[in-house]
């Protein structure tokens, strides 16, 4: 049934503002991402600033502690640490949200197939939805990251590709990361195909094509929002650990998770090292939590205050 | 008025499957429309009247083919539509439109009026988009609203301007058939009789026939040239509508006119009230529906069922029909 | 309710078969299969020899049968040798498994034992100071990367305190009881950092859900206590969603028991998976696979009929 205010686009609004504004967690979380992405993405320009470069080796300065030329030293090639940080949170940032918004595709996808038909094709996909979420998946990425590209027939030209990591984290990590919204689409898909516009446009003859993307899909836009907003923090999470486990992004490319990936050996010479990466995936993913948490509240069609 | 009638329904069954309760129990049916027909000739309006869950909706909705009946027959002008597949119902669909009860369900939220408006003449590929949103402005104007109000959306109206839009979408096709479930009941007194005067010159207008369905009596009276009474899902008493109103002969149908609010009378008569809720049609009673309320009822009504009987103008199920007469 | 139950078990059989065939043709596609190393360790095998070896090994033929005869054999028990461990493939597995199992019950059990109560005191009274901050506890633990927190522990327990092992087990000389033990106190603090927010938040959401029924607000016009609403009341019904979820939870859990294994050298399951991957050791990292899906799936059953025992409602869906 209809709650107070429910369909009043700009009342909704409002309120949902309202609500999100209560939420100072949600707040901080916005504004701490919104911090990491502007300095990922002028990493070029702040490198050149400091007059600094993410990939210059100084074998004579290896380990350095910080210093003003360092900001937070270098690492076992003496690289400067702070830029290769700054790089690292441009393809962890880029490959969390890439990979992110292919899984919400697939998910909504199937969450729309589900929902709006219903009967046996939603009992089968969300079958299906319950079995990916039960499987042990890390081990299963693993494998399909190390998978040799050239059995599989792809073309030499990308297998060879300088970026083939990144297109396979993003692949696979996609592949399952799109349960949480495919869930979510498929409730929200359910009670919005019982509204009467949805009925009404069946009795003018639209399609089932044109019902999901016109009349069910732009109603759906706040459960989409939400899922999405969650996922993130789950794939950057999943990309970090892939690739700290050497499986992820390939050096020189630097991610935040392959930064730590030599951290576990130099543990005992110089534990610095694996403080910073390991810190900025942990507060990217708070901030991303807290944020979709806050958007939930905030959107939630139950809550009336 | 040509023979063939717009619409024919005969012996139109709507069941529901019910989950049981308990570990054992199995599924059970609940009939919401049981054998019902009756005819609708160009022009007319017939008026389907009831309580709330007696069935005029899954009638409606089975009438126009959005909810597949479970049984019977729907012919529209003349050739079956039951068991037809969505497309080829799609011609049939510019010729049938419905209006619904809820304003504030029935458009879509996302979608500017001038979108909504157009979307049956998108779906059915007419004009282009020049063309559609020129006859959205002209449909718009004719039902009360401005052409400014194309760009805007359904939630900055209100309720009776809303389901002006939903008029406008309802006649974009220009459809024969307009099927109206309870299109007034949602809105203000003042404003019901503005929609009621706005379907009526459609009506005329455009030669429009009216499946119209009500709860309220009042409504129906000086809008139905035919009223159809139904209770647990059957039809109890047709006529036309003064027949009816003047002198109707199903206790039910006393019971419902009975009930109205009369201006200048403070107080409903007592007799002839309706006492307590409708059977669920889940369990219905035994014999004649009607039987538990009914201030007329024997012990023949609780045995069997009437059957709906008389001459076409005006038929009535019930054993004592010819007795208590007004 | 057998119905239901039977349904479940047959859904389990079908995943576990597709995700045999599906593992089994991931592993095809591993770099190095037997022919490739031994063509790499020796030069001088032309490639009419390597053919002829695919041939006598059965890899030309298609993957289906290959899989068939695969499968075959191991519903006979024959699961294949292990070359990393130079065994049948069931004794280097029995001994991991044995060690995981220690580590994810203990772990669970400590994770419950925190998130359950820290999720209902969360949800009595929610927005308060104290779900505020018991939130906060539990998003941080969620959102901390599991590797990088069992690096930290290590940093902090072993290289600056010194106090407990960096990795491994017990050596075989010592075991004694806290020999054993403090070579599992690193590895399950870390698991269950990661895995107790998780249910903490879950338990949250269960109990303001069931704190937001009807009968709750029933029970409080009675005039019971907050207690007995909360424990007598709400917990039960809080209680069916959090099975469900938790059980659902298996298979992350022991994603995350594969982060900790290999970053603390723990021989268990995740991190011998992690090693027969790595090493081209497919035989035992296929059967493996399989084993750790099955126990899963087992896991998720047994849920099943503690939900169905829980909640009354189930038995005739």
């Amino acid at each position: 049934m209809r709650g107070p205010m429910v369909d009043t686009a700009d009342g909704m609004m409002a309120l949902a503002l309202k609500r999100f504004r209560r939420h100072r967690l949600a707040i901080a979380g916005a504004v701490v991402l919104a911090v990491l992405a502007s300095l990922a993405a002028t990493a070029p320009l702040i490198a050149t600033i400091l007059g600094l470069d993410w990939e210059a080796v100084d074998l004579l300065n290896r380990f350095a502690p910080s210093s003003a030329a360092h900001p937070l030293g270098t690492d076992e090639l003496g690289r400067d640490l702070f830029i290769r940080l700054l790089y690292g949170g441009r393809i962890s940032l880029l490959v969390g949200l890439t990979a992110t918004v292919v899984a919400a595709l697939i998910g909504t996808a199937i969450g729309l197939l589900a929902g709006f038909y219903g009967g046996r094709l939603d009992a089968l996909l969300m079958r299906f939805t319950d079995s990916v979420i039960a499987l042990p998946l890390l081990p299963l990425l693993i494998v399909l990251a190390a998978v040799d590209l050239d059995k599989l027939g792809l073309p030499s030209s990308l297998v060879q590709s300088q970026y083939v990591s990144l297109y396979r984290i993003i692949a696979i990590v996609a592949l399952v990361g799109w349960t949480t919204v495919a869930r979510l689409v498929r409730g929200a898909a359910l009670t919005v195909r019982e509204r009467d516009f949805v009925l009404s446009a069946r009795g003018y003859g639209a399609g089932g094509f044109r019902i999901m993307t016109v009349h069910i899909l732009p109603n759906l836009i706040s459960p989409v929002i939400v899922a999405t907003t969650l996922s993130v923090g789950n794939v950057i999470l999943l990309e970090s650990v892939l690739s700290f486990l050497g499986l992820g992004i390939q050096p020189p490319i630097p991610s935040w998770g392959n930064l730590l990936t030599n951290a576990q050996e130099l543990i005992w010479t110089a534990p610095g090292l694996a403080m910073w990466p390991g810190m900025l995936i942990f507060i990217t993913v708070i901030a991303l939590n807290f944020l979709g948490d806050g958007l939930q509240d905030a959107l939630d069609p139950k809550a009336t205050d | 008025m040509s023979d063939t009638p717009i619409l024919e329904v005969r012996d139109l069954c709507k069941r529901f499957p019910v989950r049981g309760k308990g570990p054992f129990a199995g599924k059970s049916w609940l009939a919401a429309v049981n054998a019902v027909s009756f005819r609708l000739d160009k022009g007319e309006t017939l008026a389907l009247v009831g309580e709330s869950g007696c069935g005029k909706t899954t009638l409606a909705r089975a009438a126009a083919m959005l909810q597949p009946p479970t049984s019977g027959s729907v012919r529209f002008e003349g050739s079956e539509i039951t068991g037809l597949g969505n497309r080829s119902l799609k011609p049939l669909r510019r010729r049938v439109q419905m209006i619904f009860q809820d304003p504030y369900g029935s458009l879509n939220p996302r979608l500017p009026v001038g979108a909504i408006i157009a979307e049956p003449l998108l779906v059915h590929g007419l004009g282009d988009k020049a063309e559609r949103r020129q006859k959205a402005v002209r449909l718009a104007e004719q039902v009360g609203l401005k052409a400014g109000d194309m760009s805007r959306y359904p939630h900055q109206f209100s309720g009776g301007q809303r389901q002006r839009i939903a008029i406008a979408r309802a006649i974009a096709l220009q459809p024969c058939l307009v099927i109206a479930d309870e299109p007034v009941s949602a809105l203000d007194v003042s404003i019901q009789s503005q929609i009621l005067n706005l379907l009526r010159d459609l009506r005329d207008s455009r030669r429009l026939t009216y499946l119209f369905i009500s709860h309220d009596l009042a409504v129906v009276r000086h809008f139905a040239d035919r009223v159809a009474v139904m209770y647990l899902g059957r039809i109890v008493e047709t006529a036309a509508a003064e027949t009816l109103f003047d002198a109707p002969r199903h206790p039910y149908t006393r019971a419902l006119i009975a009930a109205q609010p009369v201006i200048g009378r403070g107080k409903r008569t007592a007799a002839g009230c309706l006492s307590g809720d409708p059977p669920s049609p889940l369990d219905p009673p035994s014999g004649c529906p009607f039987h538990p309320r009914c201030p007329l009822a024997a012990a023949l009504c609780r045995e069997s069922r009437p059957e709906l009987e008389g001459d076409s103008g005006h038929q009535v199920a019930c054993h004592f029909k010819n007795e208590g007469g007004t | 309710m057998t119905g239901f139950l039977f349904q479940r078990l047959i859904q389990s059989a079908v995943v576990l078969a597709v995700m045999s065939f599906v593992i089994y043709w991931l592993m095809g596609l591993m770099p190095g299969d037997p022919i490739d190393l031994m063509i790499s360790a020796d030069p001088k095998i032309t490639s009419e020899d390597a053919a002829r070896l695919r041939a006598l090994y059965g890899l030309d033929k298609p993957i289906t049968e290959r899989y068939l005869n695969w499968l075959g054999a191991a519903v006979g028990g024959d699961f294949g040798f292990s070359r990393l461990y130079a065994k049948p493939v069931p004794e280097a597995l029995l001994p991991a498994l044995a060690n995981t199992v220690r580590l994810l019950g203990i772990t669970l059990c400590l994770s419950l034992l925190i998130g359950l109560p820290a999720g209902m005191a969360a949800a009595i009274r929610p927005y308060s100071k104290t779900d505020y901050t018991i939130n906060l506890l539990a998003f941080a633990g969620i959102s901390l990367p599991a590797f990088w927190l069992a690096l930290l522990l290590i940093i902090v327990f072993s290289v600056f305190l010194g106090v407990l092992p960096a990795g491994g087990v017990a050596a075989l000389g010592g075991d004694g009881f806290w020999d054993q033990a403090k070579y599992l106190v690193l590895p399950v603090a870390n698991l269950t950092i990661a895995s107790v927010g998780g249910h903490t938040r879950y338990m949250r959401a269960a109990m303001i859900e069931a704190l937001r029924q009807d009968y709750i607000r029933t029970a409080r016009a009675k005039g019971a206590g907050p207690a007995r609403v909360v424990l007598g009341h709400a917990l039960r019904n809080a209680l069916i969603p959090v099975v469900t979820i938790v059980s659902l939870d298996f298979g992350f859990l022991f994603s995350g028991a594969l982060i900790t294994e290999t970053v603390f050298a723990y021989p268990g399951m995740g991190k011998l998976i992690f090693d027969a991957i790595m090493g081209n050791d497919y035989n035992l990292a296929l059967v493996a696979l399989l084993f750790v899906t099955l126990l899963i799936l087992i896991g998720n059953l047994l849920a099943d009929l503690a939900y169905a025992w829980l909640d009354p409602r189930i038995s005739y869906r």
